[in-house]
């Protein structure tokens, strides 16, 4: 009882400092924004409330492609991803041996490259007469139509980029399927894929939440592999916000579009917050 | 445990303060020196100016930093203004390249030094074609040219006009390239090109104060439709590269023949290799692609204003200015009389005759908005 008492100030003291940067660098900049964007003088000079900007967003075709560019870059990533990372993430669980620590390192791996570098990387390999379409050339196949510079490249960029993360997650998820109840669903004659669906799936679905909120939330809002690998139009939101802001000098309806994206952000955000607090429920 | 816990709050607490804005104050004699020119400036900074200047110099030290672009000057310049307000050091005493009119009300805030005024040795060399202001010093200049690769195109069909580019351009579908044009001069300026190509090829029709909605819907949007016109026909069916890099870097790999380049540039990415010598180079004769000078600004609060001003005054020097010509492929921002003859002789043929320009301000930001909204979309790229 005593222990606890004297713990307790200390802890507080522990966390005081990343709550109030978090309130101070990110909290207070959201309500600020917010107020900025419903809270402004109209033609006459005169402070009141409006809905303008909204309002002008919402009509404009132009900001709603953006959106939806984004929309669909992120879901197509989360779906990859889902693809991509569960099939290593189960090979990674269940066998043993050195090769899936290789696989594993290989998997890691993109974290450690920065986005930047990955952008000239994928250039020179996928890119217009890049290694691919030597590659190709040389055994007398056609050119592919390269990626780069349309909706399709930042979506291989953040793919890639976001294996490692997800993988992790989802292993770590993996490990609360204990080997006992597999091997007891092969007894009673289950298939693979009815082992994977009646036992893993459901074991892991909040590992599978937390890794597609997770990479949902950087691939939204990302910045430079849609600006250096996509389309000059639609852009995403990452771009467009920094276009409107700095090159447009529009700040208000960069601030719109950020609150906007924020918006879409906190609803990724609830699933995790919920599928976190539906955990520590069990 | 008391102990422990003491440490823990103190190691946190050290941990939160590190990661608190540092306070910091620039040191006398060391000039807070920045840009936002792509890196080939920054080179030419720290390779020649720097080593010059520190020579003739011993008491100052030149402190190179990179703002990024346009818009991370003006941070800094705003960050001057609020500086002034409460009478700080604003940390900054030179922009390499800067629009003294921006943040707006800067001069009034009494943030610039007015050059003119600032007794400057050199300064009636300046050329001035490229005075535009009291407050910025036009030291040095480049203009933007087409480059092509001659060995699929001979320099002798290489289009002189903009009707022979773009019926060209139209004839060898998917081999030319620009960028967007808030993202790099090259294609900035392509697009201001053919801005002036819709409105009677006269520069002067477009002056920093006389932007409007109606004009400028009007004298963009014939524009916007000659641009839209031959984008089917540009790289990937209207792919548009994001910076004056990327696109030097499809010229390089072969991707596409032909694209806007910066004269500087180009001719150091020959000079280093990364472009063959068979790269051709090709102004169009019937109004040349914009170019300008590049005008640094002195700031009038900042603690190294007087070896700043030095530093204006060296750029001006007769050593600083050939090397912008033999070293940076740019050119001077003095007047032709104050270049040795020699390499007047050499470099006849990048002078320019005549350097349309484009004013900044509004039209700046009508450009970037009206170009992606009206000339980027225009094609379903998924066919």
């Amino acid at each position: 009882m005593e222990k606890t008492d004297s713990r307790r100030p200390t802890g507080l003291l522990l966390v005081a400092v990343p709550v109030l940067l978090m309130a101070w660098l990110i909290i207070w900049p959201i309500f600020s924004a917010i107020g900025r964007t419903i809270w402004r003088p109209d033609a006459n000079g005169e402070t009141g409330f409006t809905l303008s900007s909204y309002v002008f967003f919402f009509s404009d075709q132009y900001s709603i492609n953006n959106l939806m560019i984004t929309l669909w870059t992120t879901g197509v990533c989360a779906l990859f991803l889902l693809l991509i990372c569960l099939p290593i993430a189960i090979y990674l669980r269940f066998s043993t041996g050195k090769i899936p620590a290789y696989v594993q390192a290989l998997a890691i791996f993109p974290m450690f490259v920065p986005s930047i570098i990955l952008a000239y990387a994928f250039i020179r390999v996928l890119g217009p007469n890049g290694m691919v379409d030597i590659l190709l050339n040389s055994v007398g196949l056609p050119k592919i139509r390269t990626p780069y510079l349309t909706p399709w490249g930042p979506v291989i960029g953040m793919v890639w980029d976001n294996i490692p993360l997800t993988v992790l997650i989802l292993l770590s998820g993996l490990g609360s399927v204990s080997n006992q109840s597999i091997e007891a669903a092969r007894d009673v004659g289950a298939k693979r894929l009815q082992v994977l669906w009646y036992i893993i799936l459901p074991r892991i679905s909040n590992s599978v939440l937390v890794a597609i909120s997770f990479a949902v939330l950087g691939i939204f809002s990302s910045f430079t592999l849609p600006y250096l690998l996509g389309p000059a139009s639609p852009e995403m939101m990452g771009p467009f916000m920094n276009r409107t802001f700095r090159e447009v000098n529009d700040p208000i309806n960069a601030i719109t579009q950020a609150v906007i994206t924020f918006c879409f952000c906190i609803a990724f955000g609830l699933f995790y917050v919920r599928s976190v607090a539906r955990n520590q429920g069990k | 445990m008391k102990r422990r816990a003491f440490m823990l709050s103190v190691a946190g607490l050290a941990a939160g303060i590190s990661m608190l804005p540092q306070v910091s104050l620039a040191a006398e004699g060391t000039i807070d020196w920045y840009t936002s020119s792509d890196s080939n400036i920054l080179d030419f900074w720290t390779n020649t100016v720097k080593p010059a200047f520190e020579a003739a110099h011993p008491e100052y030290k030149l402190n190179l930093v990179d703002a990024g672009d346009g818009a991370g000057i003006i941070a800094i310049g705003e960050r001057a203004v609020a500086a002034k307000a409460t009478n700080t050091d604003p940390q900054a005493d030179f922009f390499e390249s800067a629009d003294p009119l921006l943040p707006a009300g800067a001069i009034e805030a009494g943030i610039f030094v007015n050059i003119k005024e600032a007794g400057l040795s050199n300064y009636d060399k300046v050329n001035p074609a490229g005075i535009q202001s009291d407050y910025s010093l036009p030291y040095r200049g480049s203009q933007v040219l087409l480059a092509y690769d001659t060995t699929k195109l001979d320099p002798a069909n290489a289009p002189k006009t903009w009707d022979e580019l773009v019926t060209w351009i139209k004839a060898n579908p998917g081999q030319f390239v620009y960028n967007r044009p808030d993202k790099g001069g090259s294609g900035g300026n392509f697009v201001r090109r053919a801005i002036h190509q819709a409105n009677g090829l006269d520069p002067s029709k477009f002056t920093v104060d006389n932007y409007d909605e109606t004009f400028g819907n009007e004298a963009l949007g014939n524009a916007w439709a000659i641009l839209s016109d031959i984008a089917p026909s540009l790289y990937d069916n209207g792919a548009y590269s994001s910076g004056n890099t990327q696109s030097i870097q499809l010229l390089a790999q072969g991707v596409v023949t032909m694209t806007p380049v910066w004269s500087d540039q180009i001719l150091q990415a020959i000079d280093q290799g990364v472009l063959p010598e068979t790269t051709g180079l090709v102004q169009l004769q019937d109004l040349a692609l914009v170019g300008g000078f590049t005008r640094s600004v002195v700031l009038e609060t900042g603690t190294n204003r007087d070896a700043a001003l030095k530093l204006a005054d060296f750029m001006l020097s007769e050593e600083i200015q050939s090397a912008i010509l033999t070293e940076l492929g740019g050119f001077p921002g003095v007047s032709w009389d104050h270049i040795s003859p020699e390499l007047r002789e050499k470099f006849a043929d990048i002078i320019p005759q005549q350097i349309p320009t484009f004013p900044g301000g509004a039209w700046e930001a009508a450009i970037n908005d009206g170009w992606y909204r009206n000339v980027a979309p225009n094609v379903d790229r998924t066919q």
